[in-house]
């Protein structure tokens, strides 16, 4: 099992409904906005702008940035604690009791995935109400980053064991797939040819950020067409 | 102060300086075996980790060796 | 028991200080003692709120006390490695320097080496590294390495001074415990030189690949990731390079201090400044050449992220602080040291104080230009130290020059033997070995 995505930026509207289901589903904190110009927000799904082209003829896309969970992590290497690890189904994992808060991990990832709580976190009085009780919540001093939703893998997976069968495409989906509008966020099991990630991660639109860096990122992006 | 209790004491410190560096080596080898257990790091940090052991214990013995061979060095006449 | 009158010593300039060290250094401390304490308050806030009472945030997650770390650790080569080197190479003008090395090296080392625990965004978690710790993580074989090097260092401080001790033991200085504690029962019996001459041999040999690998490894903190500006194999030999040089700076200047304060004229003499400026000169054009190498492959690669943090230091944000670090670290001592004129005590301790704020500068300038320019289109990160890190740099210079002052309170800073025996028997030994460096007398010729 090897659970990765694919955006296809053809559909992709750059709304950014993925990151902010991605922060209520994983009850990430809210910094406040002295701290966020200092670059401290804290988003698991994060927007990346590019500009593209000279005015007049500019063109500005939005698209999403997620963990690119690498079959080859540059941050697990560097952690001396192992608090970041890849489990056996590929995902990249946080061990927040274990974090020592050293930052190796984030000065080492080249696709600066990774949050960092500079505060103790603090949420709106409102939001505590309506947190996600599935997600444990990180303390001061601790690198965070987006984990595949892992807390909606570890349900299915129960139910799926209680219920006596595999799991299927439909049982896990991350908060951001399950959000978007347009439907162009994909999540699944690579190795699964049932799984729609399967297939269309060998589309040839299909291009991964950064991949002569080593790091073999498990989120596919699907170039547009125009 | 009474020299016995000096003498005691430079014992005393010669000993717990043995048992920090077999501490520490204690720890290395520590850091050693759960690598090997999780089979993620490079087979030199390994090597270089177990050079650094011996390293340890020449400077305790090289101590030690300076400890003895002064007593040893001393004149007959002059007690401790 | 009444003190009873010292008898005088040949070298009683180098005991001053600790048969009667006089009221300022009591002010000093004091005042020293007063910066630690806030700067010890200012630690725990930043225990208690988090690290956000700094100035890093994304994407420059590393700021000041990363490059402290690796500041206070290069100037820890000064010590160990010239001492080492120096009494490897039998250069005699080391004798009044080697002690005042070694204990920059040892005090250094352990500043430098809680430079990390400072930066932990969870310094309760520290013994996670011991439970836990994994050796893949360049972090971990730092630690490994320092805490050889400061051990190393510390045992290779205290062997060559247990004769010194041994004399302020039979002077009856107080504290009259401590030195009767270190010295080891020393009586400068012939069996005794002898043993500490065979552990000094053995050391000094030990103590130099130790403190080539430490800061190699540190250097590998940052040659092991990928980023742009970091992922270089000439880190390790440069940054070794780097720490002899801004080492000898930190020598040279505490020479200079301490010449002046303890009135050292008739041991640290022109000659011993002479010398080692000399060597900071050589270590200074080594410099520029691995920094040039440096830049040059990057430039000509033309990488894209390359070249964005290439152009970030020579024409952008960090570009003053660029050109500075050249001109600090090549330029000035170029130009003081190479002409003789101008390679005075004055023109010397300009120079030194001007590498050691350009050794500063290079680490700043490694850590975070490469930070600044993620890979990923993002805004150029900016870092803006706060007063915690500023404080806390100024802590550590504090708790070093306040380290150093106890020492210097307690032991002499130049080995009083090591002087007495260069007096009594160095001209001999030298004189026989350049002898023997000589042509053999010739054979007589063979009669006819």
């Amino acid at each position: 099992m090897k659970w990765g995505m694919v955006i296809d930026l053809q559909k992709c509207t750059g709304c950014g409904e993925c990151a902010a289901a991605c922060k209520l589903e994983n009850n990430v904190a809210i910094v406040e906005p002295k701290e966020s110009e200092m670059g401290r927000t804290m988003l698991w799904m994060d927007m990346l702008t590019v500009y593209e082209g000279e005015y007049p003829r500019l063109r500005v896309r939005q698209y999403p940035r997620p963990c690119m969970h690498c079959d080859h992590p540059p941050c697990t290497k560097v952690c001396p604690v192992r608090a970041t690890y890849k489990n056996e189904e590929g995902i990249v994992a946080q061990i927040y009791p274990q974090c020592i808060g050293c930052r190796y991990c984030m000065a080492a990832c080249p696709y600066t995935v990774k949050s960092f709580n500079w505060y103790k976190p603090e949420w709106a009085p409102g939001i505590r109400e309506t947190a996600n009780p599935d997600v444990s919540v990180r303390q001061v001093g601790v690198v965070e980053k987006c984990t595949f939703c892992v807390h909606r893998l570890q349900k299915a997976k129960e139910q799926a064991k209680s219920e006596g069968r595999n799991l299927r495409e439909g049982d896990f989906q991350t908060a951001c797939a399950e959000s978007c509008p347009a439907g162009a966020i994909v999540f699944g099991d690579l190795e699964n040819t049932s799984h729609r990630v399967n297939p269309l991660s060998r589309s040839p639109r299909a291009t991964r950020l950064m991949e002569d860096l080593g790091t073999e990122p498990k989120v596919i992006y699907l170039k547009e067409v125009d | 102060m009474n020299k016995k209790l000096i003498d005691r004491l430079q014992i005393l410190s010669i000993s717990l300086i043995w048992l920090l560096f077999t501490g520490i080596a204690v720890w290395i080898l520590n850091l050693i075996k759960e690598s090997l257990r999780l089979h993620d790091a490079p087979d030199a940090s390994l090597g270089i980790s177990l050079v650094a052991i011996p390293v340890f214990f020449t400077l305790s013995s090289v101590l030690t060796y300076v400890f003895i061979g002064l007593r040893k060095g001393r004149r007959k006449d002059v007690e401790s | 028991m009444e003190k009873a009158p010292a008898a005088p010593h040949p070298e009683y300039d180098l005991l001053r200080p600790i048969e009667d060290p006089g009221k300022s250094f009591y002010y000093i401390v004091a005042v020293l003692l007063v910066i630690i304490l806030y700067t010890g308050f200012v630690y725990i806030r930043q225990v208690y709120y988090g690290l956000g009472v700094t100035g890093m945030a994304q994407p420059v997650t590393w700021g000041f006390y990363i490059i402290n770390f690796v500041f206070f650790i290069g100037i820890s080569h000064a010590g160990t490695l010239i001492s080492a080197i120096l009494r490897l190479s039998k250069a005699e003008w080391r004798r009044p320097i080697t002690r005042m090395a070694e204990v920059i090296t040892a005090i250094v080392l352990a500043i430098g080496g809680l430079h990390p625990i400072i930066d932990l965004g969870r310094p309760d978690r520290m013994t996670h590294l011991f439970y836990n710790g994994r050796l893949q993580s360049p972090l971990l074989w730092d630690i490994v390495s320092i805490t050889a090097y400061f051990t190393a260092s510390t045992v290779y401080l205290f062997i060559p001074m247990i004769p010194d001790i041994a004399i302020l033991r039979d002077r009856g200085v107080k504290p009259r415990w401590l030195y009767e504690f270190l010295s080891w029962g020393w009586q400068g019996t012939e069996q005794q030189h002898k043993v500490l001459d065979r552990a000094m041999n053995i050391l000094m040999v030990v103590v130099i690949p130790i403190a080539v690998s430490v800061h190699t490894i540190i250097s590998y903190i940052f040659a092991m990731t990928v980023q742009p500006g970091w992922h270089s194999t000439i880190f390790g030999p440069y940054f070794v390079v780097g720490a002899i040089f801004s080492g000898i700076a930190a020598i040279l200047v505490l020479m200079i201090v301490f010449r002046k304060v303890f009135h050292l004229e008739r041991y640290l003499k022109l000659i011993h400044f002479n010398y080692l400026s000399v060597l900071l000169l050589i270590m200074s054009l080594l410099w520029f050449y691995f920094t040039f190498s440096e830049y040059l492959t990057g430039y000509y690669g033309h990488e894209p992220n390359e070249m964005r943090v290439f152009w970030y230091k020579f024409s952008g944000a960090f570009a003053p602080y660029f050109w500075t670090m050249v001109t600090c670290n090549f330029f000035l001592p170029l130009i003081l040291l190479s002409n003789r004129k101008t390679r005075t005590i004055p023109g010397i301790l300009i120079a030194s104080i001007s590498v050691i704020i350009g050794m500063w500068l290079e680490r700043l300038i490694i850590v975070v230009p490469s930070l600044a320019n993620p890979r990923l289109p993002y805004p150029t990160g900016i870092y803006i130290p706060s007063h915690t890190e500023w404080m806390l740099f100024l802590g550590g210079v504090s708790v070093f020059i306040l380290g150093y002052m106890m020492f210097a309170r307690f032991f002499p800073v130049i080995s009083v033997w090591e002087i007495q025996e260069g007096r009594q028997e160095s001209s001999k030994t030298v004189t026989e070995r350049i002898t023997s460096y000589m042509p053999d007398p010739q054979q007589p010729l063979a009669k006819e």
